[in-house]
């Protein structure tokens, strides 16, 4: 990790990182994936004429992406921050590919609060940004949803002080 | 209902003085029905259009049916063919006709544009005009048989915001852009169409000469004429399969641009810019200079010879995805000399200095990122507009003015980190203009993206392009008060 002061994405900001929830979330979407991936293993080793170093070598493979995914998973949501402003709202994310997206709040048209069936049970929520562009990737997922309402609330009511229109 | 807001169709033929039909000749009297409110309707002929568009759709059915052998040729085959090629433009037609009954547009007491349309779901909306973007007229051609015309009314929305209305004689659909763009633009609506001065046209020949050499396409051409030597001198000829692919598809993208380009030209009014151009379908666009996104430059490599450019430019509510949701490439001219480039642009982007600017490049050390193009890499502000720069073998420019900045965005992919470089994207409603600056030193485009969008924050406040003519007649007898300092979003 770099140096928080010369690094061009987290510099001079104060973060506000999401929750540790969403890791749990996202772990326990990639074990109902893995689930399927356990029983294809189990299948090829059922199935006769397939040879035990293949089964052997998949049912390997399947194990090293888990533990992979599984570690990244906890860097990603490490890696989400945002940041709000005087002026803009600053998101960013990103571990291989970085971003920094700067949302500048009069450009705000909408903001979408969002959650899934495993994001409600564990109570995660994501908020999203959407400007008149489609490029605009300002996403915030795994917020507590009292931080979540409050953070739209907030961005809502700074967007409509400021919107002048396209 | 108040008469003057809503004035009855001005009868076919009346005011416009521009541009010729392009159509057929087949002038047909009559014109679109008004309702006692006021109410408008389009052309009673229109069911008959759609038919006759629904005619060729059966041609095609009855050509594979007979190439698939589904038939021999007898009395009964022939009595079946005649029947689908009745029946499919009668179904067309009819259903084309309870559409027709039920269409009505007109111009309400507040000022907006409303639209009632349906046969069994019945749809109303209501368009703000401060928010239009654009007004399109297009001739289909079954419709220039009949000399009609279509309107497309762009509103500024995220999602379906296009309307279309099918067909009005040419003459009212010219008049109801105007209305529509007076209207827009802050000015009282019976104004006429407003005069205009022509700028530039493509001459076929260039359009031609253009489209073959640009990078892309110019590289297939040549690829397949080696392939085809080489196919020719070694006798294998499984290649000429390959120089069917590889040939095939530039002169398809040749031709579909040519046909659509065809006798581009540009010309002034005091709408804004109105582009008119296309061979068999011809549309004409008018671009309020309010309206415009932002601009790139294009150059590839084998136009620099005549100084050629292409200039393409987002437009919100247009270009993004056409009517049967493919990306559509709006441009402000295919090809023009620089100089006739820059008047274009002088008159949407008043201002705009790109020698005059102070461009930072990229650093050298960007050369191990993108080998070919990091010599031209650079990023240059003003106090209205941010520009960047890239591409070697085709040169693009791209210019965004702040306050059309929707966001910013600072990248690093796994190969600009290790050499601390990072890229700033510029967020643009969708078209084909995307503003990138590439590559730039992490803290300086770290530096870059934070004051873009500071400047967009700012600039914002300056704005006074959303009712821009009437800002230019802000103390003129025509000006139409209400609504004019109101917020349009």
């Amino acid at each position: 990790m770099a140096d928080r002061t010369t690094d061009a994405f987290t510099s001079d900001d104060v973060w506000t990182p999401v929750s540790p929830r969403l890791i749990t979330a996202r772990r326990i979407t990639l074990a109902l994936v893995m689930l399927l991936a356990v029983a294809g293993v189990v299948a090829l080793f059922l199935i006769p004429g397939v040879p035990r170093a293949w089964a052997l070598a998949a049912a390997v493979v399947a194990l090293v992406v888990f533990v992979w995914l599984w570690w990244l998973i906890g860097r990603r949501v490490r890696s989400f921050g945002y940041s709000e402003r005087g002026d803009d709202l600053l998101v960013t994310s990103g571990i291989m590919f970085r971003r920094l997206v700067i949302v500048p709040y009069g450009r705000m048209q909408l903001v979408d609060v969002k959650a899934g069936p495993i994001d409600r049970w564990l109570g995660v929520t994501t908020v999203q940004l959407h400007t008149a562009a489609a490029t605009t990737d300002a996403k915030i997922p795994g917020l507590v949803p009292d931080v979540a309402a409050a953070l739209r609330d907030r961005l809502a009511q700074r967007g409509e002080q400021r919107s002048t229109g396209l | 209902m108040d008469p003057e807001t809503t004035p009855p169709l001005p009868p076919t033929g009346s005011g416009s003085v521009v541009g010729d039909d392009l159509g057929l000749g087949l002038q047909l009297p009559g014109d679109g029905t008004v309702d006692a409110a006021g109410r408008r309707r389009v052309h009673p002929i229109t069911p008959l259009v759609h038919a006759v568009s629904a005619l060729p759709i059966a041609l095609i059915v009855l050509f594979s049916l007979s190439i698939g052998g589904a038939f021999a040729i007898g009395a009964r085959t022939v009595f079946l063919a005649l029947a689908l090629l009745v029946i499919l433009p009668l179904v067309v037609g009819g259903i084309s006709y309870l559409a027709w009954r039920n269409l009505w547009f007109w111009f309400d007491d507040d000022g907006d544009f409303r639209v009632d349309s349906g046969i069994l779901t019945k749809k109303q909306r209501r368009l703000q005009l401060s928010r239009l973007q654009s007004v399109d007229v297009t001739q289909p051609l079954a419709a220039r048989v009949f000399s009609l015309a279509e309107v497309t009314v762009e509103v500024a929305g995220s999602h379906d915001s296009r309307v279309r209305l099918r067909f009005l004689p040419l003459a009212a659909a010219r008049d109801l852009r105007s209305e529509l763009l007076a209207r827009a633009a802050g000015l009282r609506h019976d104004v006429g169409e407003a005069p205009e001065a022509p700028i530039a046209s493509v001459a076929p020949r260039d359009l031609a000469v253009s489209l073959v050499l640009r990078t892309v396409t110019a590289g297939l051409l040549l690829l397949t004429g080696l392939i085809i030597v080489f196919t020719v001198l070694t006798s294998g000829w499984g290649g000429l399969v390959l120089a069917l692919f590889t040939g095939g598809l530039p002169i398809l993208i040749v031709v579909g641009e040519f046909m659509k380009f065809f006798n581009f030209t540009v010309s002034q009014s005091p709408d804004g810019l109105r582009l008119r151009f296309g061979l068999a379908k011809t549309e004409t666009r008018t671009v309020p200079p309010g309206r415009v996104q932002a601009i790139e430059f294009v150059e590839p490599l084998l136009w620099r010879r005549w100084n050629w450019v292409r200039l393409r430019v987002n437009i919100a509510g247009v270009g993004g995805t056409d009517s049967n949701g493919n990306t559509e490439e709006t441009l402000l001219i295919p090809v023009a000399t620089r100089d006739i480039a820059d008047d274009i642009v002088a008159r949407v982007l008043p201002g705009l200095d790109l020698a005059g600017m102070d461009w930072q490049a990229a650093p050298d050390r960007s050369r191990r990122r993108s080998p070919i193009q990091w010599s031209r890499l650079a990023v240059a502000w003003d106090d209205h507009v941010f520009v960047a720069r890239r591409g070697r073998l085709t040169r693009r420019i791209m210019v965004i003015p702040h306050v059309r900045t929707q966001s910013v965005r600072l990248t690093q992919g796994p190969w600009e980190r290790p050499l601390d470089l990072a890229s700033v994207h510029v967020d643009s409603t969708p078209g084909p203009v995307k503003v990138m600056a590439l590559h730039l030193d992490a803290g300086a485009a770290r530096a870059i993206a934070d004051a873009q969008a500071l400047r967009a924050e700012r600039g914002r406040a300056q704005d006074r392009t959303t009712r821009w003519a009437a800002e230019q007649l802000r103390d003129g007898a025509s000006v139409e008060e209400p609504g004019a300092g109101q917020p349009d979003a």
